[in-house]
């Protein structure tokens, strides 16, 4: 975790800030959710409380606080109290190994310049490498994978603690629906997973932060002015795996499990208040982590090139604006995250416009998308890649 | 490395403790609820000891596919009465107690009595071949075992056409309730 | 171990997290008395009809069941997707090739008899 107390604090704190970063951007997300389905179907939207309605949320905040406390009479109450806490820790746990920016190296440094002062700090500290995710883990993918194959356990906990059959439906239902498109989603990584050999998630944004490069029946081409994205020989794969995510979320068009016509509120039935609100966040936890896995395997991560690279980055800093030692290290570091969360918005953006555009699907024809042309799609593609891998590069050599 | 055995022994705890009240539990749902954090925490106890990948499977399929259908199967029937027998007095929990108990002392006389056999002292984590990574699990399972790789194929795919057998059989216990 | 250390914090921190809303709630909220009709299963405001809790088709069953042997297939293909490569490099592709290949031929086979057989529909 750290060498010395600032190392662990930093790490502490950074992680802690990424946590909360997920649980803000909740808040934030429901109310351009809001605003944007009002634009999309030619309303105003939450307007009247605060500038363009933004403390409406908070105002929804206090007030789910502030809410009676209800336990159904029936209902498993420990089960029923934990549901919608285990609802948060995959979403949590998932989106703090994804890599935001690229990992910021600091030299040594015994003072900290803040514009007109400086703070001086008595002693030297450094050099540290803080990675700007909230933990590495070497096999990142296959982490997340994991961790986000248990968000079943939260519908299901919720669904059978409230002792309702339609919320022991509706988590019946979700919990299907999220298995049977872990298959799909699963299987699409393995087209990645042969691209790029490597189960890191850095590694694999280094390997997109370069120019186009591919071997060509034995010999090696490069496309400049290509960045070297997954999506390039991957597009099908990037389909698979959107649409795979959307159904793991539980949001429309895959928002069967709350289909009010049928299931009154699926597996949330019986909660209310600051519960029913953990739900959402992780929801939309889930949401945040499914865009920033399509922006990592899909779309450079936070890297862009040939205009934002480590390297083009630090140049800038460096040369262009004639900064030196740690400040490189940090801006050049912030302006790559800045590039991660512009793509990340982007896809955000795109959940929600698709939640407002597309019906609900039927129950047997959300089963048939999943197991009868999802996983063949994505088996096809697998050994589509894997051949065109073997032409390309065993053949001619 | 005493930082190092901390996470683990908090680990092995938790792993005990769950396993433990997974045997104790009266409701076979709580049961399967506490067998999951078991494999969760089993599966962080593999991450710890450099079997990353070994970590990702057990979390991927124990906890995220296996124990999910255990849950669920658990919920699809109402087990009112076998919640009453298995609840019921000081019996029913000696039994329990008993039969954990005996199995644990089959484990622990069958790992014992293996140490001999097997060279655990050279290499603690990987026994036999060593394989830290998972390219090495990879060279290890298409180089050496690809022919039970492909047997464990056919074996799934037996145990596919089983499932689908037995969910078309009309009646079973609780046909009638 | 030590890297580890970091997903241990931030589990707890967010089950403490989680723990301490959901106990907000019952300090901070009102207090009103809980009646029996009150604390009835939500049905639309109506009498609950039928049993407590209903008989569960057995497709879901057979789904997971299914799900649990595709994943297991599935997660067979990472460290085989991890190596291609480098067995293409020491020109032993086309082995690594059709050891996949048989394998997947036969979880193509189980999956279109499964699909044949009709055990994958939902009415």
């Amino acid at each position: 975790m750290g060498v010395d107390l600032f190392e662990i604090t930093v790490n502490l704190v950074k992680m802690i800030f990424i946590f909360v970063m997920m649980v803000n951007a909740v808040p934030l997300l429901v109310w351009v959710e809001r605003r944007g389905s009002a634009f999309i179907q030619n309303r105003y939207g939450p307007n009247r409380v605060g500038p363009l309605g933004l403390v409406q949320l908070l105002a929804d905040a206090v007030k789910f606080i502030f809410k009676e406390e209800f336990v159904p009479g029936k209902g498993h109450r420990l089960v029923f109290y934990l549901a919608p806490v285990v609802a948060l820790i995959p979403g949590a746990l998932a989106f703090a190994a994804i890599p935001l920016s690229m990992p910021i190296e600091l030299g040594e440094f015994s003072q900290i310049p803040l514009g007109l002062f400086t703070i001086d700090l008595g002693e030297t500290y450094g050099p540290y490498r803080f990675a700007f995710q909230g933990y590495e883990i070497g096999i990142g993918i296959v982490f997340v994978l994991g961790v986000s194959s248990l968000a079943a356990y939260a519908l299901l906990m919720a669904g059978w603690g409230s002792a309702n059959k339609y919320s022991l439906y509706g988590a019946l239902r979700a919990s299907a629906q999220t298995i049977s498109y872990e298959l799909a989603l699963g299987l699409s990584l393995v087209g990645i997973l042969l691209l790029f050999n490597t189960f890191n998630f850095k590694e694999i944004v280094e390997i997109q932060s370069q120019a186009l490069t591919f071997s060509f029946l034995g010999s090696q081409m490069t496309v400049p002015y290509l960045p070297n994205w997954g999506i390039i020989y991957q597009p099908v794969g990037a389909i698979i795996f959107f649409a795979a995510m959307f159904a793991e979320t539980n949001r429309l068009p895959f928002d069967l499990p709350e289909a009010e016509a049928e299931l009154v509120a699926g597996y949330h039935t019986e909660y209310g208040g600051i519960k029913m609100n953990m739900f959402y966040i992780g929801e939309y936890g889930h949401m945040l982590v499914a865009s920033a896995l399509m922006v990592t395997f899909y779309f450079g991560g936070y890297t862009l090139y040939p205009f934002f690279t480590p390297e083009t980055v630090n140049q800038f800093w460096s040369e262009t604006m004639g900064l030196t030692g740690n400040p490189v290290a940090l801006l050049s570091s912030l302006s790559l995250h800045l590039v991660f969360m512009v793509k990340l918005v982007i896809f955000l953006w795109v959940f929600i416009h698709v939640r407002w555009t597309l019906p609900r699907f039927r129950y047997d024809q959300l089963m048939d998308l999943g197991w009868k042309t999802m996983l063949p799609w994505a088996l096809a593609n697998t050994i589509l890649t894997a051949v065109v891998i073997l032409i390309m590069r065993a053949a001619w050599s | 490395m005493l930082g190092a055995a901390i996470p683990f022994y908090i680990l092995s705890f938790l792993v005990l403790f769950f396993a433990y009240k997974t045997i104790t539990s009266p409701n076979p749902i709580h049961c399967a609820l506490h067998l999951a954090i078991t494999m969760i925490n089993l599966a962080f106890i593999f991450f710890g000891l450099n079997s990353p990948f070994i970590g990702g499977v057990q979390l991927v399929v124990y906890a995220g596919a296996v124990m999910v259908l255990f849950v669920m199967v658990l919920m699809l029937f109402d087990l009112k009465t076998e919640v009453r027998a298995f609840s019921r007095g000081l019996f029913s929990s000696f039994l329990k107690v008993a039969s954990s108990g005996f199995l644990a002392g089959i484990l622990i006389v069958g790992v014992l009595m293996s140490t001999d056999m097997l060279d655990v002292t050279s290499d603690s984590v990987g026994v036999g071949v060593k394989a830290t990574s998972s390219t090495d699990i990879a060279l290890l399972l298409f180089n050496q075992y690809v022919f039970a790789f492909e047997v464990l194929g056919l074996l799934l795919l037996l145990v596919a056409v089983g499932a689908v057998a037995v969910s078309r059989i009309p009646g079973g216990t609780h046909a009638n309730d | 171990m030590t890297e580890l250390i970091p997903v241990f914090a931030l589990t707890g921190f967010v089950i403490l997290f989680g723990l301490a809303l959901v106990f907000a709630t019952s300090l901070l909220g009102p207090k009103t008395k809980q009646s029996k009709v009150k604390q009835l299963a939500y049905e639309c405001g109506l009498e609950g009809e039928g049993a407590d809790s209903t008989k569960v088709p057995v497709k879901f069953y057979l789904t997971a069941i299914l799900f649990i042997l595709f994943d297991i297939e599935i997660i067979f293909m990472y460290p085989w997707a991890l190596a291609y490569k480098d067995f293409i490099a020491t020109g032993r592709g086309l082995f690594i090739f059709s050891s996949m290949a048989v394998f997947l031929a036969i979880f193509i086979f189980g999956l279109f008899w499964e699909i044949r057989s009709k055990a994958l529909e939902w009415e």
